[in-house]
């Protein structure tokens, strides 16, 4: 399989899910097992419970198909945000919960994602993926690795890098208009200028 | 206290947000501004969905072969949603839309009928319940029900285009939907069952398909007490406040 081309047919699979049909997590297993494990390993850093994550991420789609909704995201980023976020509750030592644990942003904000990433996600290669992320500032990109697979927030990032909490937001917004740049989503609306250590007071309230 | 965000707030915390790397209280101002704001939030929308790139980005890691088999195997022993669900049938035709949603909140709705009556039902096998032919949730579902029905607890009749059948509020045990001869569904849609309260605040309970039985058992977990009615709708998905046509509905006090 590969990691990073996405197959048409989700929607099909999750309308299959729905109706109760077990072969088709298996499909979903065999499309994106091994890029659910990656981001549990990157989380949890031990490939045994990464594993243990993964299967109990897979069980809950299987529950909780009536929960996912297309119109916020694809089936592929739903798995994978239930992934992250219980490896971020197992490593915070925290109880998963429906209402959050298996929520992704778009749920929590209610809004709905731009397609315009999923689509960057369907169209390139893992590897372009990784050059882009690699390409950004190191502090940029440790901002994100730290919110996404260390489950941080800009506050915590902030200290944890030793910089006020605006320099810490302003570096997480900088790399993901960078990373959208990068990837040329010209569907996305133009992200204005932001210099880093912007209303650190403001984002210190 | 949660604070109250401007828009200036939502777009200054946008890649924030869109990352989920904010505190509970500043995510509930940003949604609070954003289910109100007239604000198209331009930035916040075209960084939301970036976490897709940055999951696969992640160099892939295959799991160990024995996972899939297992996962099988644990899904195969796992209902889905509230209650083990059966395919719907394609091409079944649409329920049609009898009431609006507001009119079933009214005291004209069903009233509840006496316990005998659903006693007699049961007792002369009306509804073709076949339990050897059903997982064991299901099985100790219905026993429940019968149990609960036996030692004279409350069932509330509910009715509609959709089909019949009662709440049984099987106290200190949670209650069961109890329903029989459901209309199939068309592929795609679900059952969604909502208890109301006096206000007419909808609380969502849970989804099912109705399975290949005449009965269908669904848990209902939450407490009935503080609910005036108990409804279903149909819905494509699980949602947090009714979109679809209402089937069924039944008051849960009479």
């Amino acid at each position: 399989m590969t990691d990073s081309a996405q197959p048409p047919d989700d929607q099909l699979l999750a309308e299959r899910l729905r109706s109760g049909d077990r072969e088709a997590l298996g499909i979903l297993y065999d499309r994106y097992a091994s890029v659910a494990m990656a981001v549990a390993v990157r989380v949890v850093s031990d490939r045994e419970l990464a594993e243990d994550l993964v299967h109990d991420a897979y069980v809950a789609v299987w529950q909780k198909i009536d929960r996912f909704d297309p119109s916020r995201g694809s089936l592929r980023s739903w798995l994978l945000t239930i992934v992250r976020n219980r490896a971020i509750d197992r490593l915070r030592g925290t109880r998963p919960t429906i209402e959050v644990g298996e929520a992704d942003q778009q749920s929590l904000l209610r809004t709905s994602a731009n397609p315009t990433w999923e689509a960057a996600v369907q169209r390139r290669s893992a590897t372009e993926l990784r050059e882009a992320l690699a390409r950004l500032p190191d502090e940029q990109r440790q901002a994100v690795e730290l919110a996404y697979f260390g489950g941080r927030t800009y506050r915590e990032i902030a200290v944890l890098t030793g910089v006020p909490q605006g320099t810490a937001n302003g570096r997480l917004r900088l790399a993901l208009g960078k990373l959208r740049d990068s990837l040329n989503l010209t569907d996305a609306a133009p992200l204005s200028v932001v210099s880093d250590g912007i209303s650190a007071e403001r984002m210190g309230r | 206290m949660t604070p109250r965000f401007a828009c200036r707030d939502v777009d200054e915390l946008a890649g924030a947000l869109a990352l989920g790397a904010v505190g509970p209280d500043e995510a509930l101002a940003a949604r609070e501004h954003l289910e109100t704001c007239p604000e198209p939030h331009g930035e916040l929308r075209s960084l939301m969905g970036a976490d897709a790139v940055l999951a696969a980005g992640a160099e892939p890691i295959q799991p160990r072969a024995g996972l899939r088999d297992r996962l099988m195997d644990s899904v195969a022993r796992t209902p889905q949603g509230v209650v083990t669900h059966a395919p719907a049938a394609p091409g079944a035709p649409v329920v049609e839309r009898r009431r609006g949603w507001l009119d079933w909140l009214s005291p004209r709705v069903a009233r509840p009928l006496a316990l005998a009556a659903v006693v007699a039902v049961i007792a002369v096998g009306a509804w073709g319940i076949s339990l050897s032919s059903q997982l064991g949730e299901r099985d100790r579902a219905l026993r429940a029900v019968a149990n609960a029905i036996a030692g004279g607890e409350v069932a509330f009749r509910v009715d509609g285009d959709a089909g019949r059948g009662y709440v049984v509020d099987t106290s200190g045990s949670g209650s069961s939907f109890v329903v029989a001869d459901l209309n199939p569904l068309p592929t795609g849609k679900l059952y969604e069952l909502w208890l109301i309260g006096p206000d007419g605040s909808p609380v969502d309970v849970g989804t099912f398909r109705p399975g290949d039985d005449a009965v269908t058992v669904v848990p209902v977990d939450q407490d009935l007490s503080g609910f005036e009615t108990f409804a279903v709708t149909v819905e494509t998905m699980r949602v947090d406040a009714p979109t679809g046509d209402i089937v069924m509905a039944g008051a849960l006090q009479g």
